[in-house]
This record gives C-alpha cells, structure tokens and sequence, in this order.
C-alpha cells in the first residue's frame, strides 16, 4: 500500500486581516537542562522522533498552522543536525506560508539568553508566540492572541504575557509531577495572581497581596496544564535584557508577579478545553504524548496525515488505531492488536504480538517478540523471543536473543543487548561512558545539548561490563541515582517522577494539621529548634568520627547558628542536652548510669573547647547549669550520674565553682528540683572540700 | 416532619446598640412589623407548620401581651426563653433544646429579612445527604445616609473568604482575613481532589443552616462549641477533609484508639453521619458522581460535606446594624402586598403621603403634613405642616407642628417639639426634643446627649 497524503498539514491563514504585520514566533529548540541524557549526547531533543516525526515539526506545523509567519529557530546544542533537519523540511521550501530563520549560537545557556539575544537583534516588532521546541499541540491560539491583544489595547502595555493552558485534572496522564502547577487568577480579568510549581509541596500558601486588587472573586486551580505556549508582547524581550538574572519563563513569572506593584506589568492566562498541548519535558511525557498521538488526540496532527510532507512517510491508518508504512511485513501469526505504529520498510516476524507500541523505520523484530509501549526509532534490529515493556530504544540499537526489558528502561544509540538477558526497570545503556559526563560537569555549561567538547578523550575506552549488557553487549550502564550529591536537576531521572498521589503523607499531613488545630501552642520556632538541635548532633559525631578539631566544631555551630536564627543561650542549652544525651543517642536509653558516665565524661574531656567558647559570662554558666538541670529531670533514672557530670565540668573549667554554688542555692523551681538538689548536696560537700584541697579532689572525682 | 425550624431570637442586636437599647433586637418595627415577624413569614410561606423560637423572657412577654408587636403567623409557636445574662451563643441555644430536636433543623437567625427560595438550600441539603447546607448572598451597598456616621462606608473592613468548588456548590474554605496573616494556605490534596476552587470575597451570611441532627448531638456532647458561625461551621468546613472523615470504613478499633487518644474523638465519630446502607449501595451502584477528571468514587468518599447557596440576585439583609436596619426599612414593604396605609390611620385629605410610604395603625397625620419615602409607626401623631423624608418613625411618636425631619431614625414614644429640624439623626425611645431644636448630623443617640 502506498498512500501518501501531500501537504495535509498546511492550514489556511485566518484571523490575520486586521492585523498587517505577520505573526511571529520564538522557536527555543534547546531545552537547556540535559532531562534527556544520555539519549540527547547524539541527538538534538528537538530532533528525537515522536510518533516517527521530529519533535520540531510539531511544533513548526502547530505555529504555522495557529497563523504564524515568521518563525525564529534558536539553537545551541548540535545546531548544525538541527540547521540541516530544517533546510531539509518543508519548512524552508519557497513556498512555505512561515519563513524559518535559523539562529545558532554556542552561547545560549537558557531560555533568558535567548529572549535577551531577541532583544539586542530587535527581532520582534510586534506580539510573538514562545515556544520550545518539543511542545506537541493543536490548540488554535487565535482566540487567546485575539484576547491579548485587547488588553494590551485596553490598558496600555500592561499585560506583558498571555500563558496558555490546557484543562486537565490532575492524575491525568499526560500531567507530570514535576510540572504541575497552581495557579490564582482573577476570575474577571484573568489575570495570574500567582503561579506555583507544586513539586514536593503539601501545603500551598497565597499571599495575602494578591487578594488586594480590588477583585472579590478568586479562583485557584489546580486543573491546569502548562502548555509552554506564551504569547509575549515585545517588552517581555526588553524585560529580559533589563533582569539578567531571568533565566527560565519560571523566574520571569515570577518576578513580574511579585514585582508588579513596581513595574506595573501583568500577566494573564488561556485556558483552553478541547485543544492539546504539552512539553514532552522528560521521558514519561514523552511516553504520554506518544500514545496521545497515535490515539488521535492531536488531529489533525496524526501519523498518517505526513504533514511534514515527506516522500515515504505516509502510512495507512485502520481499525484500533494501527498505522502502517510503506513496504512492512508483518509475519505468520503476527498479531497489532492496538494503537500500534509502524515505519516504513520494517519487518516484523512471525507469532509477535505489539501493542501499544511505536517502530521506527528500517528496524527488523524476530519472532515470538512481545511490545507493549515501546518506543522503538529507526534501524532497530531485535532478535527474537524478546520481550519490551515500556521502554524507549533509539536508533541503530541492537537487542539479542531473548532479551528482557523491563518497564521504563533506555536502549541509547547504537546500544547491543544480550543475549538472554533481563534488564531491571529503569535501566539506561548508552555508548558514552557515564563518566565522560562527569567530566562534563566542570564545564560551566549545564546545557543538555551541549557540545561534549572533548571528544578527542573518549579515546580512553573502558571494557563493556558483560554481566551488565549481556556476553555481545556494547554499552555501559547509566544508574539511576549515580551522583545525589549533585544539585544538577535529577539529571539522570530520565523517566521524570511518576504521577502517585501518595495517601499516606496526605493523612500525616492532615494529622499534623489536626493536632496543631488542638493545641496551637506550639510554636513554628519549636522546629528550627529541633532541626538545629539535630544539626548539632550530626556536627558532633561527625567531629567525633573524623576527628575534626573543637575550632572548626565551633565554626560549624556558629554557621549553624545563624542559618536556623538561634539565640546564644539556645545554643548553649542545646549544646549541653546533646552532649550529655550523647550516650543515650549512640547506645540507647537502657544504659546503666555507671555505662553512662563512663562513656559521657570522655567525650565532655574532648569537647570542653567548644564549651568553653559559649560559656562565658556568669548568666552563661547558670544557663548551662539549668540544661543540665532539665535534662536529668526528665532521665531521672540517672540522677545520680550528675554529681559526676558537674564534678567533670568543674575540673575542665568549663563551669565556675561559683556558679555552681549560686545554682545550688538558688530557689529550686518545683518539688522534683528540689529533690535533685537535695542529691546533689553530697557533690556541694565535696566542691567546698575542693576548694580547700584542690588536688584530692580531682582524684576523688574520677 | 423533615426538618424542624428553630428561630434564634435571643440576641441583642449589639453592632446596633443605640437602636436596640429600649427595643429587643426581634421587635424593632420595620416596615411596621417587628422584625421577628419576616424570618417567621419566610417559614411559613414555605410550609413549616411549627417552628422552635429561642428568645428572652422579656420578648415573650412582649409578644404575647404587646398588641403592636402581635405576630401575624399561623405557625404553632413553642417558645424557648433563655436567660438574658447567661451570654449563650447559639450553639449553646442548640443545645440547650436538644431534647426537642427530632430530626435535622433548619436554623434560622431573627434578623434575616429576605426573599430566597428557601428550597435551593433544603435542596442542597437532601441531594448530597449533606451534613450543613447554608444561604449566602452577594452583599449589597448600603446606599442611604446613615445618621450619625461620617462618611459613607467605614473602609478597611475584614473580609470573608469562602471558597467553594467549580460548580459554586460545595463550601470547601472558609476564613476571615483578621486569620490570614499567614496567607491563605490550602492542602494540596484538597486540590488534588477538587482541582478548582473559587474564592470569593464580599459575601454576607444569611445565618441561615440546614444541620443534620447528629451536629446537634455533636454539640450536646462538645461544650466548648458556643457559637454557630464562629466556631461550628468552620469546624465543619474544615472536618471535610480530614482523615477521619474520609477513610471507608472506621474500624471499632481505631475508635478506640482515638478514644484514648483524647475525649473529642468520639464525638468527632458521632458528628459523621454515617450513610444509611441502602444510600450507600445506591452510590456503589449508579453511575452518577459529583466530580469528574479521576476515576474515585463520589465525594472522594467524604462523608461529611457542607454546601452553600449563594444567591445571585434577591434580597437579604442581615438586620444587625444601623445602616441594614435603615435599608430593610425601606425595601421590606415590598415583600408583602399590604396597604401601604393603614385602614385605622386617620389620614388628613390635604397632607401629602408618597407611595413608598407605610403607616402604622391608629396613626393620625394632620394637614399639610408630607411623608416621603419613610415608615410611620403605630399610634404616631403626626401635626401640621409636618415634613418628613426618608426617616423612620416609630411606634406613639409625636411630632408637632412644623417639624422637618429627614434621613432620621426616632424611636418610639418620643415626643419632637414644634419646629424642630432634625437631619440625619438617630433619636433614642421616650425623648422630648425641644422646639425649634436644630439638629444636623449629630453624633447619633440623642438619648444620651439631648435629655
């Protein structure tokens, strides 16, 4: 079958009468974090293909289609696939009703630099549309530019940007976690009040400014989707160049929500309910917008419609959502059972069974295989008895004999797998040594599709691990978690967090929130406490287990201090109950008070310096004395241990003699007190011995 | 017997001192008809044939021997008095009749003059089995002058946030600004679960609730609640989404635990009302669901829900201060289709009586008098050449010759001298005004300052 449907893609223009200068649009065909390594080290994320189709081309084929006519491609990373991928399309023949400019700079580190590098080549003239370049949708932004424009006529250049939105309930599959986002607007004027990214929050928190406009009707919703798409006026260009710190349209948000009472500008949103739209910002989205596609949610987009109108691309479309490509052969007993794609020239052996799945073109897949959401691009050759679950294998990848992949593995470029092997979920092999990565950390760039640079090293080839990749195996393994330490955005998260509203942490939060209805009397300034309390304690022991001398310790507290807004005689207190709680925390609490001692007053010897250095005036030393007070209260077992305790810190100087008397003998607070007093009145005789024999004493006390 | 109506009336009208200093807030004339009579009316006009009215000794008395403050209802009346001193709130007058209570109430607040369709809260209520059903309304501008007060509105007042969810229905938050000092904070898995929330300011209250009996249980069991406004309804709001509420099914043993865990537990327990087994499997079974967009079953399994009904166009007014008293006075004639004049008022044939007028029975209006826009109360003698405009008289003033009066309010049994020019004043019961007095814009209660 060879049906080919020409130029399907090219939509008439409309809304664009009134308006005489054409539309234009910033094309960010960067993605600038590297979500998408190690796939992205050979390929452009822009240029991956989605559903057989370079990403870009949706995204040029939805700005064409929305009625755009000028067209800004900014590239970085790989720039030169791009530029070719682009001179190639359809998109740069004469006839093409949006003219492609291509911009490649090697100095691009974020969408900022961009919008800045509009600005200084004063490239926009009028309102414009900002897209990336993996943004999938057919929404019509006409009507939500028809609104822009009207209030920007309205009042004059207030509204600085219109964002556009999918409605989408949350737990809908093509949301991802990292990208949900809350949003309060105006319900009148729809304009943003405020705009949130909800990862890892549980508790979202308003404001009160933002109710103060003068509006008595909010709404906050939590149904949106992001869609990446913005329509910007041309100062947001200026806006940029006058921040520079503005580095992602997040910041930008930002900052213009929270400065507007001094810049005055505004932004305000589109929601749209039928259109589609969404970023393919990480593997799972990538996953999602995949089956949306093949099922049709993004008409006229659809596989079959070749409306990047190449020669060959065309396939047909039948029943349960099945495409096929030209020149594909399907063997004996093959089964396509739903939502299947297939590029040209592939064949396929007998007695397989695909769902759900998409093949690139020119792969060959042996007999028996089984798929079921695999994402399979160009060139692929699997042998047979293999099994895939969800996973993404790129072009040129080889899979052996009876090989098993697990959900939400990555087979990178050129990868070989196998034979008999079974790779555990989210495995990820590529050609590059992960380490090479690593040394492309030093680089200042943190750009995703940026230029390895040093491609002269990978001469230091390491030997493929057989146990890992299987005895033919050329590939080395990426882990999941290589690098925690690293502050680089989950860079290896390639599969994004998985959408799972998580019931146990809602109930404990609502627990929490119920006992704090009960008693509000505790106070928010109790948990910096407590953190800080357990800061002390991490300092402490890892001074203990390092050797870290007792200056540095007192560095490490006083930073500490300051970071959790301690006062000095906080510290103390705090200070002195991990110290003696020391033994209970290392040991547990059913210590003897002899065991208990005898592990406390070494480790009172070797940390006196830093005691020394908060107990300082008399009111310190009665501090100190009071938490050791409180803290033997409350382990009244080992009451008696404190004679010793004061006794050592008499002797290492850290607490006076004098104080010690004047606690003594000050008023005991309530009956237990007393009773400790009363105890300790032995160590009060002793003291006063000392005082006259000094050098007995310390004998005595050991 | 669905719902049994309970009429608080035991309150004294506090935010309007000057008003309800010698007249009980339930009996102060509006339109001529104490103001206890419209809550009672609206009741009546949707079919209750009872209703539970909690009052004071002094208004029982007061309705049942004052011939002007006679209630002209049908309803069979059974009067709770409660002591005047005791400064109970309503929720302790709740619980104070919880031995009456047989079935879910509706609760009803004495000052509330409005036209609602009642049924869009009752229905409420019945369509989602829900535990507190409640009215509100769009608040209104005060448009008339109010004596005594400088400037139009006082500004910087509080407001109230309420948010419910996308059809306007559910009530899911509720506070006032005086608590946000933190900024208004919401779980996100309450947005996870009702992903759009609208939150609308500039809302008055109606006091007016539809409780499920297990509440009032609730409230005999929890001393602590005093006030049904202040502290029931946020509770409820806020219980909606709390663990305990939601979880399918409380095992006794978890009861337990949260019994020892601390006493209000198992009056939280008592407070859900547990669907009844056929509802239960009705939900299971029916395809029907309150939300859309995930796939869990209706109410996320909530089972204790609040709404609210919010009238969009209509009338109600809270009659608790100066300014609502003045506005009610002037817009409550048209609720019900009475002569404007009285048919025992002797009328003068050459005074002039505006059609937006009412007056009050046994009224004598001389000649040359003209009464515009204003109510004159019962047994009110009104003199030659009298000018009144915008104003409220009340009941056996007398207002002698050639007074001008406008924009006041002047409280019963008062007596104004002749000539008198009164503008924009409040004039407190049983005060004698001299003649010729001029009196623009004072300070309102001139009880105090003019005796």
């Amino acid at each position: 079958p060879h049906p080919s449907t020409g130029g399907g893609g090219i939509a008439p223009l409309t809304e664009q009468e009134e308006e005489e200068q054409p539309l234009q649009a910033v094309l960010v065909a960067d993605s600038f974090n590297r979500r998408f390594f190690p796939i992205s080290k050979d390929q452009p994320r822009a240029l991956l293909p989605l559903g057989n189709v370079a990403m870009i081309d949706y995204t040029l084929e939805f700005l064409t289609s929305t009625g755009v006519q000028e067209t800004f491609v900014f590239c970085c990373w790989m720039s030169n696939k791009i530029k070719d991928h682009l001179l190639k399309s359809k998109w740069c023949r004469p006839t093409s009703p949006n003219v492609v400019h291509i911009i490649t700079s090697d100095l691009y580190r974020s969408l900022g630099d961009v919008l800045r590098d509009v600005d200084a080549k004063n490239l926009v003239r009028n309102d414009f549309i900002l897209v990336y370049g993996d943004v999938v949708s057919n929404i019509d932004v006409s009507q939500a530019l028809q609104e822009h424009r009207h209030r920007r006529k309205v009042d004059k250049n207030i509204s600085v940007m219109t964002m556009v939105f999918k409605e989408s309930s949350p737990g809908h599959k093509s949301r991802c976690e990292e990208d949900d986002v809350i949003v309060a607007m105006d319900s009148k004027s729809k304009r943003v009040l405020h705009y949130q990214k909800t990862q890892g929050l549980k508790k979202l928190q308003f404001p009160m400014n933002i109710f103060q406009h003068g509006s008595d009707e909010f709404e906050i919703r939590h149904d949106l989707l992001d869609c990446h798409i913005s329509i910007c006026s041309p100062q947001v260009a200026e806006l940029f160049t006058d921040n520079f710190d503005y580095q992602t349209r997040n910041d930008f948000v930002r900052g213009i929500l929270v400065n507007e009472e001094i810049l005055g500008n505004q932004i305000h949103l589109y929601v749209t309910q039928d259109g589609y739209g969404a970023r393919v910002s990480n593997l799972q989205m990538y996953d999602s917008v995949s089956s949306d596609m093949v099922r049709r949610w993004v008409y006229p987009l659809t596989p079959e419609a070749n409306f990047t109108d190449q020669q060959g691309q065309g396939c047909t479309h039948s029943r349960h959502n099945v495409y096929r490509g030209a020149e594909v052969s399907l063997g004996h007993g093959s089964q396509m059972e739903e939502n299947v794609l297939i590029g040209r020239d592939t064949s396929i052996g007998a007695n397989c069974h695909i769902s759900n799945s998409v093949i690139g073109n020119n792969c060959t897949i042996g007999d028996n295989v089984v798929l079921d959401r695999a994402h399979m691009w160009n060139n692929v050759h699997i042998s047979s008895n293999v099994e895939i679950h969800q996973s993404v294998v790129c072009d040129g990848a080889v899979v052996k004999e009876a090989v098993h992949l697990n959900k939400q593995c990555v087979l990178a470029y050129n990868v070989v797998i196998g034979p008999n092997l079974s790779l555990p979920d989210g495995t990820v092999v590529s050609m590059h040594h992960p380490e090479e990565e690593e040394e492309d950390d030093d680089d200042e760039f943190l750009s995703d599709d940026q230029e390895v640079g040093h491609s002269k090293d990978k001469t230091r080839q390491k030997a493929f691990n057989p146990a890992e990749v299987g005895p033919e195996g050329k590939g080395y393994i990426w882990k999941a978690s290589m690098n925690d330490t690293e502050d680089e955005e989950l860079a290896q998260c390639l599969w994004g967090l998985v959408l799972n509203p998580d019931p146990e942490s809602d109930s404990e939060s609502e627990a929490s929130e119920e006992s704090q209805d009960r008693s509000r009397s505790v106070s928010p300034e109790i948990d910096d406490v407590n953190a800080f309390q357990l800061e002390v304690l991490g300092t402490l022991q890892r001074g203990l287990e390092e050797n870290i001398v007792c200056d540095n310790l007192v560095l490490e507290i006083n930073s500490l201090k300051y970071a959790y807004n301690i006062t000095l005689k906080e510290v103390m207190q705090i200070l002195t109950r991990v110290v003696l709680e020391y033994p209970f925390q290392q040991q547990g609490t059913q210590l003897t008070t002899l065991q208990y001692t005898g592990s406390l007053l070494p480790l009172l010897k070797t940390w006196s310096p830093v005691f020394k250095n908060y107990i300082k005036r008399a009111q310190d030393h009665l501090d100190c004395l009071s938490a050791v007070e409180e803290l033997f209260l409350e382990q009244d077992t080992h009451q008696t241990a404190m004679v010793k305790v004061l006794m050592k810190m008499y002797q290492l100087e850290i607490l006076e003699e004098e104080a010690i008397l004047k606690w003594f003998s000050t008023g005991a607070t309530n009956d237990k007190s007393r009773q400790l007093r009363k105890n300790q009145g032995k160590q009060r005789m002793s003291l006063q011995r000392k005082e006259s024999e000094e050098d007995e004493s310390s004998e005595e006390g050991e | 017997m669905e719902l049994q109506a309970v009429l608080m009336a035991a309150g004294g009208g506090s935010r309007m001192m000057d008003l309800t200093y010698n007249t009980r807030k339930p009996l102060l004339p509006v339109g001529n008809k104490p103001l206890i009579w419209y809550p009672l009316n609206l009741l009546e006009r949707v079919g209750f044939e009872e209703v539970i009215v909690i009052t004071t000794k002094e208004v029982q008395k007061m309705i049942s021997t004052d011939p002007k403050m006679k209630l002209d209802v049908k309803m069979k009346l059974d009067i709770v008095c409660i002591q005047e001193d005791a400064d109970m709130g309503t929720a302790d007058a709740l619980r104070h009749i919880q031995q009456k209570i047989k079935t879910d109430i509706l609760v009803v607040s004495c000052d509330l003059i409005t036209d609602a369709a009642l049924h869009e809260v009752v229905d409420l209520f019945r369509a989602h089995n829900a535990t507190l059903s409640m009215l509100m309304s769009k608040a209104h501008e005060f448009t008339e002058t109010v004596p005594g007060q400088k400037g139009k509105k006082k500004t910087g007042e509080q407001r109230d946030f309420v948010g419910v969810d996308g059809t306007g229905k559910r009530l899911l938050f509720m506070a006032n600004e005086a608590d946000l000092d933190k900024g208004l904070v919401i779980r996100k898995s309450i947005m996870r679960k009702l992903p759009r929330m609208h939150i609308k300011t500039g809302l008055v209250d109606a006091h007016l609730y539809c409780l499920k009996k297990s509440v009032v249980d609730f409230l005999a069991d929890n001393k602590s609640v005093s006030s049904i406004r202040g502290e029931l309804v946020p509770y409820l709001v806020r219980k909606q989404f709390s663990k305990s509420m939601t979880s399918p099914n409380v095992n006794d043993e978890a009861d337990q635990k949260l019994k020892k865990k601390d006493g209000n537990a198992n009056l939280e327990i008592q407070i859900l009302s547990r669907d009844e087994v056929l509802l239960q499997l009705t939900r299971e079974r029916s395809c029907w669901n309150d939300h859309r967009g995930d796939m869990s079953e209706a109410y996320h399994g909530v089972r204790l829900r609040c709404y609210v009904h919010i009238m969009d166009e209509g009338m109600c007014y809270r009659v608790n201060t100066l300014a609502a008293y003045i506005e009610a006075n002037r817009l409550a004639p048209k609720l019900f289709d009475e002569p404007a004049v009285h048919p025992s008022a002797a009328i003068s044939v050459r005074c002039l009586i505006g059609a937006d007028s009412i007056i009050g029975a046994s009224c004598q209006i001389s000649d040359k008098a003209s009464i515009k826009r204003s109510m004159i109360g019962a047994s009110t003698t009104v003199r030659e050449k009298v000018k009144v405009t915008n104003s409220i008289i009340m009941h056996g003033v007398t207002i002698e010759e050639g007074c001008n009066i406008q924009g006041s309010v002047i409280c019963s049994n008062t007596v104004i001298g002749r000539g008198a020019d009164i503008k924009y004043c409040l004039v407190g019961s049983a005060q004698r005004i001299e003649p010729e007095g001029a009196f623009w814009k004072t300070p309102s209660r001139l009880s105090c300052a003019f005796y």
